[in-house]
């Protein structure tokens, strides 16, 4: 059974790649693997950017990022408070990514029909609305002073330039020998699979039955002097569990008034292994 | 127009703008209507006094050194830019081979200080941006080894259906962006409600658009609402409390009944 199934997603593979060809077919078939991966990776990165935009507001299965309101701080943070203002910037910013994604949906439509020069076309241009707008992105990131997204903007406009060079040279990356899988390679590949793949889905849903009501849970504070409690929050605290933390402390000490909360910043935690941590300072009633 | 001499223009393009808007923000060092910017002369203060530098001289002959490479590199993409405009393309070469040379050398400095200065992201942030034009370089100067490729635009039947697709795309996002600001703006300075969690406790969950005003509509609109409590702590919810992206900022307000008369919090 496993036999049979192993040989058959072998020659699933091989079909996909188009491996049991001669060489030149091979080079060929593997040029084409990575400008479809180039181009399904643009096209969706585009679909979902415009989507975020025709969503707006995060939603039941779907948060994404507000633009209208990030747009909207910006400008007003250099005195254009006006929605309008934002809203056209915004409209602009769409025509920008809408335009990029119909060029890279025809680059992969005219791929799969293999017109490879209005396959380069498409994909050219939308190389140039892709690079055009993270150029533009980048101004505003100056602007509005925010070097962080001027960084993120900087590295996608990157990435867009390197993906025009390798989708046009790729033609030069012979790697077909290393995509060949063997009978026993795939038998190996598939019992290790399955071991390590069990081990951790064993543990990581026994993580969830142990560690998920913590999301929640009320905490325990520890008293670490006179009038002051320290609570240390695990990872997955959420909301609910500070406000029944808070909850329960006050039904435990109901002698006592809460007149301040210090949050233990990040300095003061070990490493990475403290979640949230904060001290209650409390005085008589 | 050819392929090559078209991702010439983008990358000069790119980085002319990188380098005038570095330059912009070094000429207005503060806050002004139509430019926030960064405030590089605060942050190289600070920076020289964290290695017990006082002098202020010190930090602001260093910015201006760095404001002149700056000016210089700007200067060679001006060129470079230009330059392939008249159709030169050797002298746009040669300038843009002197503005990445000055770019990395730039990048380079801003690393070592980084690292006396013990500030890690900012050394990724430099790294990434040395890379970038490191490449930038090398795909300037052999993208010619791709092939003289020319691009027209032609208005062929996809092209005309890609136009109004995209046309489309546009109108229908824009209708919904438009209607989404007009029913959300109001969250600006709207207050927002707050909800008892615990008994005298608040929780208040702002929304993205919401600022400095917003909260103080809030809390006005708090106490008129409730002017039987006092307001007596006010704790801003830390992130590691949110809901990853969802949650723009919590707050929760610590209140108790008043006992005598008291004073408003604003």
């Amino acid at each position: 059974m496993l036999g049979s199934l192993c040989s058959c997603f072998c020659r699933l593979f091989n079909r996909m790649i188009n491996l049991d060809v001669e060489k030149t077919t091979k080079i060929k078939a593997n040029r084409n693997l990575i400008r479809y991966l180039i181009l399904i990776f643009w096209a969706l990165f585009w679909l979902f950017n415009v989507l975020d935009k025709l969503v707006g507001g995060a939603h039941y299965l779907f948060v994404g990022k507000d633009r209208f309101a990030q747009i909207q701080r910006y400008f007003d943070s250099i005195g254009l408070g006006n929605p309008m203002v934002t809203n056209f910037m915004l409209m602009f910013t769409t025509a920008l990514e809408s335009f990029a994604l119909v060029c890279f949906l025809g680059a992969l439509y005219h791929l799969q029909r293999k017109n490879i020069e209005s396959n380069r076309a498409w994909f050219f241009i939308g190389i140039v609305v892709t690079l055009t707008t993270y150029t533009f992105f980048s101004i505003g990131d100056q602007i509005f002073g925010d070097h962080s997204e001027l960084l993120e903007h900087a590295l996608f406009w990157f990435i867009a330039l390197l993906s025009w060079i390798i989708y046009h040279r790729s033609n030069q990356f012979n790697i077909s020998a290393r995509f060949s899988v063997s009978k026993k390679s795939i038998y190996l590949f598939a019992a290790f699979t399955i071991i390590i793949g069990s081990f951790t889905s064993i543990s990581i849903f026994r993580h969830n039955q142990i560690a998920f009501k913590e999301r929640t849970q009320a905490v325990q504070a520890k008293r670490i002097s006179a009038n002051k409690y320290k609570i240390e929050f695990p990872f997955l605290a959420g909301s609910s569990a500070f406000e029944r933390t808070i909850a329960k402390f006050k039904e435990q000490h109901a002698d006592l008034r809460i007149n301040y909360i210090y949050t233990a910043p990040k300095p003061m935690r070990l490493g990475q292994s403290d979640g949230l941590i904060i001290y209650i300072q409390t005085e008589e009633k | 127009m050819k392929e090559k001499v078209t991702i010439k223009y983008l990358i000069l393009i790119y980085w002319t703008f990188f380098f005038l808007t570095g330059v912009i923000d070094k000429i207005v060092p503060d806050v002004y209507p139509f430019w926030v910017g960064a405030d590089f002369y605060t942050l190289f203060i600070k920076l020289f006094a964290s290695l017990d530098i006082k002098n202020p001289i010190y930090a602001t002959i260093t910015l201006t050194g760095v404001s002149l490479i700056e000016v210089m590199t700007f200067v060679c993409y001006l060129f470079a830019l230009f330059s392939l405009f008249r159709k030169d393309e050797n002298s746009s070469d040669q300038w843009f081979y002197r503005g990445v040379s000055l770019s990395i050398l730039l990048f380079s400095l801003f690393t070592v200080g980084d690292q006396v200065f013990g500030d890690r992201f900012t050394l990724l942030e430099h790294s990434i941006f040395w890379i970038i034009l490191v490449v930038s370089w090398v795909l300037f100067r052999h993208n010619s080894l791709m092939g003289d490729q020319s691009f027209q635009l032609l208005i062929t039947r996809e092209a005309k259906i890609g136009l109004i697709v995209g046309i489309a795309l546009v109108i229908i996002i824009s209708y919904i962006n438009f209607g989404f600001s007009k029913n959300t703006y109001a969250n600006k300075f709207k207050p927002v409600h707050g909800e008892e969690v615990v008994e005298g406790i608040y929780k208040f969950d702002f929304p993205f658009l919401a600022d400095k005003r917003t909260l103080e509509n809030t809390i006005r609109s708090f106490e008129i609402h409730h002017p039987e409590l006092e307001i007596n702590y006010l704790y801003t919810g830390p992130n590691e409390l949110n809901t990853k992206k969802k949650t723009h900022m919590l707050l929760y307000v610590f209140t108790e009944e008043k006992s005598m008369e008291v004073n408003g919090f604003f």
